[in-house]
């Protein structure tokens, strides 16, 4: 007998494992990651948990930017206190942060209170995660148009903590250096005050969005040069309107009176510097802007623009945008929504909000309060941007982050000169229609 | 003559070998293969299986955010072929070669100034390894600073020396996009090329050299004639192994340009992960997917061509 064999018999009697068995064992580990393979993965719908635990979660793009972080910590530190719970954080960055959340949401690793964007809504919501807080919404006190942001196909998903609009905001003292008297109130009028603040060294005339991040502002744009964008069901980006609009853009942009590569965060940052005449921002722009501003004195310089119309009497167009907390069903629910009516409706943690932030209460007391009412910059881009603003085409779609991002990078190719506008909105109505249906 | 130990029998009852064991002892194949099992099991949990499940979605119309999934045969694959595939694997190519060739060329130079011995070599081969150890991230957003075109430190450089008279959008431009991450993935690369060659050129005997001098070559025909050869091997393998990981590189395009402008530095693990996270079409991911493995698996299969050719 061979050593060899001896061996392997040694082991076969001390595992008392054959050679059949072994096969056996290893077929059925095969089968199982084949069955494994096979089987339909994908995010489940139960959430489980304690609904009444005093401990929860708290999701927020604010608790990753410098200016709103601090402000946020506070009204959390406060509720752990008076409540005796703990509040886990989570924080991404507002460029990736639907994308996060629905992976994170998807796998049951987030719980309790979420804030969305308005526009994301709908996304979520038809995950089916969240709860109902409808019973808890009339307690607030919110303003109708505020509370009509939280719902999706009736039901009301979140609780409004801001809303406003993305608008033109200018620089007052660049446009007086500039011999700009009057805000341009067309599109003609835009572009000569644009041009005027070229001649001012070092300046961008209009910061506007050039990266796909936020390229969506084209959106307003289209609607100016009268694309409906959505006409029922169908998408009408590219026709003539929309061609005129993204060519209009690309003459902007090839004229160098928008800056190249610039999304959200660099146009905040350019402004802070002093140096951009017009930039796109939602109300929160003017908090988040001071908050790494250089350039002294600019508070008192930031004002509201509404956007220029195609021709005289046209109505200025606008995004509506604005913030929600919303529930996630199971652990921690419950507090969860105490916690999401109490930030976004209790007047004294409102009003110190926006008095640190310049991010207007949703309610109708929060509204009245004085130091809301006295402030110039905010009841200005309410009467002139928010009072025309609508919601975003595409909000009650599902895949609204993949259009978006589908118009953007065909605006993006015209502005890069890759394609012509004609060919790129073609393109952008075919991309947005299978997204639609899809 | 040599006689079994007792252990090695059959723990049968009656104390020798029962009839049914006798024939199926262990034999050493066996032993070998049931040794590999935890092994297997664990390759079977974390690559197999994923590595299946994915080139089975790949059949599937399937949305990440939404449980189910509906069978849709060769559609995904379809709807790749149709859309940027080519425009893709074009990207992905101008990457992987310009990312390997930019690095091999400075680490190679700098691996053959090192072996000179040249006073400080120590220090400097410790100084050019830093960007190695920086993690890629952080290497990209350093480099995104600097290629910034509204603030960024390379077009000041420029403007102030009067090389150019206004801001270059060095990542917002399709023809300078992906030679600014060409070059920010040389810089992050380069230390592990010089690392290897340095290698390389340390098993050249200087004996040959000196003959070679002696023998009249100068310095350019002594590198083809005598270094060249000596580091042909290691050179081969290095350049391949940076090939298949730029092939397969991230983080780098990801953080400088997302795929842009235009999808100008779309490569195929930017398209896949736009795909199946920003999109959430996890079937068009894993087909894009399973179409960049196979492309992988070929040149995998030259790498373990040349490294057996290496062994031997």
């Amino acid at each position: 007998m061979s050593a060899s064999r001896t061996t392997g018999a040694r082991l076969s009697g001390a595992a008392g494992m054959n050679r059949r068995d072994a096969l056996r064992l290893f077929g059925l580990g095969a089968l199982g990651v084949a069955a494994a393979a096979c089987a339909p993965s994908g995010g489940s719908t139960s959430n489980g948990g304690d609904t009444k635990a005093k401990n929860f979660g708290f999701s927020s793009w604010s608790l990753n930017e410098e200016a709103s972080k601090p402000e946020v910590q506070k009204i959390i530190s406060a509720w752990e206190s008076s409540h005796k719970s703990k509040i886990t954080t989570t924080a991404f960055p507002y460029n990736e942060y639907l994308q996060q959340l629905t992976l994170k949401l998807n796998g049951g690793e987030i719980q309790g209170a979420v804030h969305l964007d308005i526009a994301w809504l709908a996304a979520i919501a038809q995950m089916g995660k969240l709860k109902d807080l409808g019973k808890v919404a009339g307690k607030g006190g919110y303003t109708d148009v505020s509370l009509k942001s939280g719902q999706y196909d009736g039901v009301q998903y979140g609780l409004p903590w801001t809303t406003g609009s993305i608008g033109l905001i200018g620089n007052q003292k660049l446009l007086t250096e500039a011999g700009i008297k009057q805000h341009p109130t067309t599109i003609a009028e835009f572009e000569d005050a644009l041009r005027a603040l070229k001649e001012l060294k070092g300046v961008t005339p209009y910061a506007a969005a050039t990266k796909v991040a936020q390229l969506k502002d084209i959106f307003p744009w289209m609607q100016t040069f009268g694309c409906t964008i959505l006409d029922g069901d169908k998408v009408t980006i590219g026709d003539d309107a929309s061609v005129d609009a993204v060519e209009w853009y690309k003459k902007l942009h090839d004229e160098k009176l928008i800056a190249k590569d610039v999304d959200r965060f660099d146009a905040r940052a350019l402004f802070g510097q002093g140096t951009v005449g017009f930039y796109d921002d939602a109300v929160i722009g003017k908090g988040a802007t001071l908050a790494t501003a250089k350039e002294k004195g600019l508070a008192e310089q930031m004002v509201p623009v509404p956007r220029p119309v195609l021709k005289s009497g046209d109505q200025p167009r606008a995004l509506l945008w604005g913030g929600v907390i919303a529930v996630v069903e199971g652990e921690g629910s419950d507090a969860a929504t105490d916690f999401a009516l109490h930030t976004t409706s209790d007047q004294a943690t409102t009003v110190e909000y926006f008095s640190k932030l310049a991010l207007p209460p949703t309610t109708t007391k929060g509204l009245a309060d004085p130091k809301v009412a006295a402030d110039t910059f905010t009841t200005d881009w309410t009467e002139k941007i928010t009072k025309t603003a609508t919601p975003g085409p595409f909000w009650a779609y599902a895949k609204n982050a993949q259009i978006e991002e589908a118009v953007a990078k065909q605006v993006q190719a015209v502005l890069v000169g890759q394609a012509s506008g004609k060919d790129a909105m073609k393109k952008a109505g075919e991309e947005v229609s299978a997204l639609i249906k899809g | 003559m040599t006689t079994a130990p007792p252990i090695a029998k059959s723990p049968d009852a009656t104390g020798g070998p029962s009839r049914g064991t006798r024939g199926r002892r262990m034999s050493n194949g066996m032993f070998a293969f049931l040794l590999t099992v935890p092994g297997l099991a664990l390759f079977g949990a974390i690559v197999l299986y994923p590595l299946i499940a994915s080139l089975v979605t790949g059949f599937f119309e399937q949305d990440l955010r939404f449980p189910g999934r509906s069978w849709v045969g060769f559609d995904n694959y379809a709807d790749v072929f149709a859309g940027d595939f080519a425009a893709i694997l074009e990207h992905t190519l101008v990457f992987t070669v310009g990312a390997t060739a930019a690095p091999f060329l400075i680490g190679l130079a700098l691996a053959l100034a090192l072996n000179t011995g040249m006073k400080g070599s120590g220090f400097f081969r410790g100084l050019f390894l830093f960007p190695w150890v920086i993690p890629g991230v952080v290497v990209s957003f350093l480099w995104m600073w600097i290629f910034n075109a509204n603030y960024g430190v390379l077009n000041g450089a420029l403007i102030k020396t009067g090389l150019i008279e206004e801001s270059i959008s060095w990542l917002g431009e399709p023809g300078t996009a992906m030679l600014a991450v060409i070059i920010t993935k040389t810089w992050a690369s380069f230390p592990w090329m010089m690392v290897m060659l340095l290698a390389g050129l340390q098993t050249v005997p200087r004996e040959l050299h000196e003959a070679a001098a002696v023998d009249g070559a100068g310095a350019v025909r002594r590198f083809f004639a005598v270094t060249w050869p000596g580091i042909r091997g290691v050179a081969a393998i290095a350049l391949l192994l940076e090939f298949i990981w730029n092939f397969q590189h991230f983080d780098t395009i990801y953080v400088l340009t997302g795929g842009g402008p235009a999808g100008a530095t779309e490569t195929f693990a930017v398209a896949v992960y736009q795909d199946a996270f920003k999109g959430f079409d996890l079937g068009h991911a894993t087909a894009l997917g399973g179409l960049w493995m196979l492309l992988l698996l070929v040149l995998v299969g030259v790498y373990l061509k040349l490294s057996e050719r290496e062994t031997k």
